[in-house]
């Protein structure tokens, strides 16, 4: 009997168990679904920047301009949409208060950036902010410095910086400066002097005090240099100009031409054109012991190099092809080849801070244009078009271009005007910067230390 | 032979259990916790903390519902259910289970109702077959009675035992047969494929959401975010599936929450209904190739 009742038993276990296990199996089995989402906007991304707020009167009027600034910069980018602050239902609050963001989703905001500012003594002050997810409702990221008063605009630029990388995930690139040359007077008596200002427009100092004509003035890499071409008595001379000390070195005076020097991704070289008996080719000193090693040997005009990011490589242009074109070559002169076959002639090639593009100044049918293609000449984009444009500088995170544009001769005897623009490389942005006087061959610098 | 019976109906017991409580949750899958955020936010907003409060009085006033269907049982179907409330689901599935159940044992006890069904007439209750059984069970037992002090009983008591036990085990087994056919049935029907139209709506729906910046266009990655959404479409909750790059990746981090911000802002989302079930755990991969076309 207990033989019959235990296989029944046992058959009634195994019945069930044969039942029960495909469900279990199927379960173990079973996977997700997934479904792919493979396109979407690329547009400014909706925010608001409300003021930061104070305890009394001058930190108040701080918060405000430190929100303005923010909101410039952000907006500039041509990656941010700056809701008005006028549209606010809410009160700015401080960054350490969670806001109420049923307040601001309404407004079709995405991110939302609170602030204060608290004043510690006379001179310094306490700058906080925080920037907040409106839709997932959570905070991204905050900051608190203490910074003397007078500092506030570079604050308002650290703070983009910041909420740019963020919302972007692309470095920042609020906190540079720019360095070009101010022009100003009639066309037969030019003065040309060295000036630099906040990427912004603001802070804006000479540099020179036009008694000697300058051009070309690029940015060190790696310090708080520039380089730049400078006639003496009509002698061309390489200088390097300290920003920190104020003080100027002479690198060399070169016979015949000098052209556009530009230095290595490590700061330790300077690349340069130097035309000598009607031969314009491509060279390098070395800035630690001052030796010239020449690039290219061609009967043709190379000019315009600029070193890639990891310093392995240069581009320049050439007309070795008959035409004004882009070519490539290795560090030591080696393995030439011509990377742009558009219409038109190319020239002043410049590779991104990230080397994945080259920005380059196009001349087609009477016009100039600023354009970007990828290092093997594919994917060319044009820009930026006008009259005359020319000199393109990258930001150092590689997502803005600045440049001169100049406008079409008037036959007045007066100089047509030139100014300075940035567009960011989706082409939809382009901004003028607002320089005292005429302005061109502008160059960006790297982010500000600290 | 006590101890074996006891045995039996244990593993009964342990298996009806399992068929009642076990196996739908195998099915079932929890559903994830909304993120913390939303307790802060809480404590400072009191609006939330409506928000927050209304739920529980819906489970609550469900509940009432329940218990009432429950105690009138003759009273027609309940309403359906609020497709936007997680708990509300829970609780109508296991209402249907109930349902199920106890239409399955009347089924089971009504097999001779079956076959008169069979032959048109309906109206013959089974109250007729009851006596007849009852009259014979009489019989039989007098007849044992009378047997008893003449031979040995037991083994015609144990075939009766064993009839009874096999008759339960066939019933036990008919009930899980049912629970997993049943089962099996219903998850072959929510499981059933989407097809590329649902698809394809779903996929515009959200990439028309999907605000994300130039950023680092150059990087082509694939952002996976696990979603659980309501039988309504309503986003439950959003997580990022890789949370060390997260971390470590500035673009990844800045896409995975535009993303994260395409699913929130585009809740509800247009699921089709007869197919619901299946997105209470899926997959959203946000792919940033197109970025590179700008």
């Amino acid at each position: 009997m207990r033989f019959i009742l235990n296989k029944n038993l046992k058959s009634l276990v195994l019945k069930i168990l044969i039942l029960i296990f495909p469900l279990l199996i199927n379960q173990a089995l079973a996977q997700d679904l997934r479904i792919k989402i493979s396109s979407g906007q690329v547009e400014p991304l909706p925010i608001a920047i409300a003021d930061f707020t104070g305890q009394e009167g001058k930190a108040n009027e701080i918060g405000r301009k430190i929100s303005e600034v923010i909101s410039n910069n952000l907006v500039g980018s041509g990656q941010f949409k700056a809701l008005e602050s006028a549209a606010f239902i809410a009160p700015p609050t401080s960054p350490s208060v969670r806001p109420n963001f049923t307040d601001w989703s309404p407004l079709g905001v995405k991110a939302l950036i609170t602030g204060s500012v608290k004043s510690i003594n006379n001179q310094q002050v306490e700058v906080e902010f925080r920037l907040w997810d409106v839709v997932a409702q959570t905070d991204l990221i905050g900051l608190r410095l203490i910074v003397d008063s007078k500092a506030w605009r570079r604050v308002a630029h650290i703070i983009s910086d910041e909420i740019f990388q963020r919302l972007s995930g692309d470095s920042g690139y609020f906190d540079t400066r720019i360095v070009y040359v101010a022009e100003s007077g009639p066309q037969n008596k030019r003065l040309k002097r060295l000036a630099i200002m906040d990427q912004d427009g603001e802070n804006h100092q000479y540099l020179t005090d036009g008694s000697f004509l300058v051009l070309t003035p690029r940015f060190s890499p790696t310090t708080q240099e520039i380089t730049y071409l400078a006639y003496f008595k009509n002698e061309p001379r390489v200088y390097i100009f300290n920003l920190e000390t104020g003080q100027q070195e002479l690198l060399g005076s070169f016979p015949g031409m000098t052209f556009a020097p530009r230095f290595s991704p490590s700061g330790d070289k300077i690349i340069m054109s130097l035309a000598t008996k009607g031969i314009t080719d491509i060279y390098t000193m070395n800035l630690n012991n001052q030796k010239v090693t020449r690039l290219t040997n061609n009967s043709s005009i190379d000019t315009s190099p600029s070193f890639s990011p990891d310093g392995k490589r240069v581009i320049f242009n050439s007309d070795r092809g008959g035409s004004q074109q882009i070519y490539i070559m290795d560090s030591k002169g080696n393995d030439v080849k011509r990377i742009s076959f558009g219409k038109g002639r190319y020239a002043t090639p410049v590779w991104a801070p990230k080397g994945d593009l080259i920005a380059f100044t196009k001349m087609l049918k009477n016009k100039f244009y600023i354009g970007v293609m990828s290092q093997d000449g594919s994917n060319e984009r044009l820009l930026a078009e006008g009259y005359l444009v020319e000199g393109p500088t990258w930001a150092p995170n590689g997502r803005v271009l600045m440049y001169f544009k100049q406008d079409a001769p008037i036959d007045d005897g007066k100089s047509a005007s030139v100014n300075l623009y940035k567009i960011d490389i989706t082409g939809f942005r382009e901004t003028r910067i607002i320089t005292p006087s005429d302005g061109s061959d502008p160059a960006w610098s790297p982010l500000l230390p600290n | 032979m006590v101890k074996s019976t006891f045995i039996s109906i244990g593993l009964h017991v342990f298996f009806i259990l399992v068929a009642y409580y076990g196996l739908p949750s195998f099915k079932v899958k929890e559903p994830l916790e909304q993120p913390i955020d939303i307790v802060e936010d809480t404590l400072i907003s009191s609006k939330t903390v409506l928000k927050l409060g209304n739920p529980n009085k819906e489970v609550k006033k469900i509940k009432k519902d329940i218990v009432k269907e429950d105690k009138v049982k003759k009273t027609p179907p309940p309403p359906p259910p609020l497709p936007s409330k997680k708990i509300i689901a829970k609780k109508n599935i296991e209402l249907k289970k109930k349902k199920k159940l106890k239409e399955m044992a009347e089924i089971i006890k009504k097999k001779p109702k079956s076959k008169i069904e069979k032959n048109k007439k309906v109206s013959v209750p089974k109250v007729k077959t009851k006596p007849k059984e009852i009259k014979q069970k009489q019989k039989k037992l007098l007849a044992r009675g009378i047997l008893k002090t003449l031979t040995k009983p037991q083994p015609i008591i144990n075939k009766d035992k064993i009839n009874k036990s096999q008759n339960n085990n066939k019933n036990v087994l008919n009930k899980l047969k049912q629970i997993v056919g049943n089962t099996s049935i219903r998850s072959l029907k929510t499981e059933a494929k989407l097809t590329q139209t649902e698809i394809d709506k779903l996929r515009n729906y959200i990439s028309k959401c999907w605000e994300t910046s130039i950023g680092a266009s150059e990087v082509k990655i694939i952002i996976p975010l696990k979603i659980s959404a309501n039988m309504d479409g309503s986003v439950n909750s959003v997580e990022i599936d890789d949370q060390s790059r997260y971390v470590k990746d500035t673009f990844y981090r800045a896409t995975a929450d535009s993303a994260r911000r395409a699913v929130l802002d585009c809740s509800p989302l247009p699921l089709p209904k007869n197919k619901a079930a299946q997105f209470k755990s899926f997959f959203f991969d946000f792919d940033t190739s197109f970025i590179y076309r700008y």
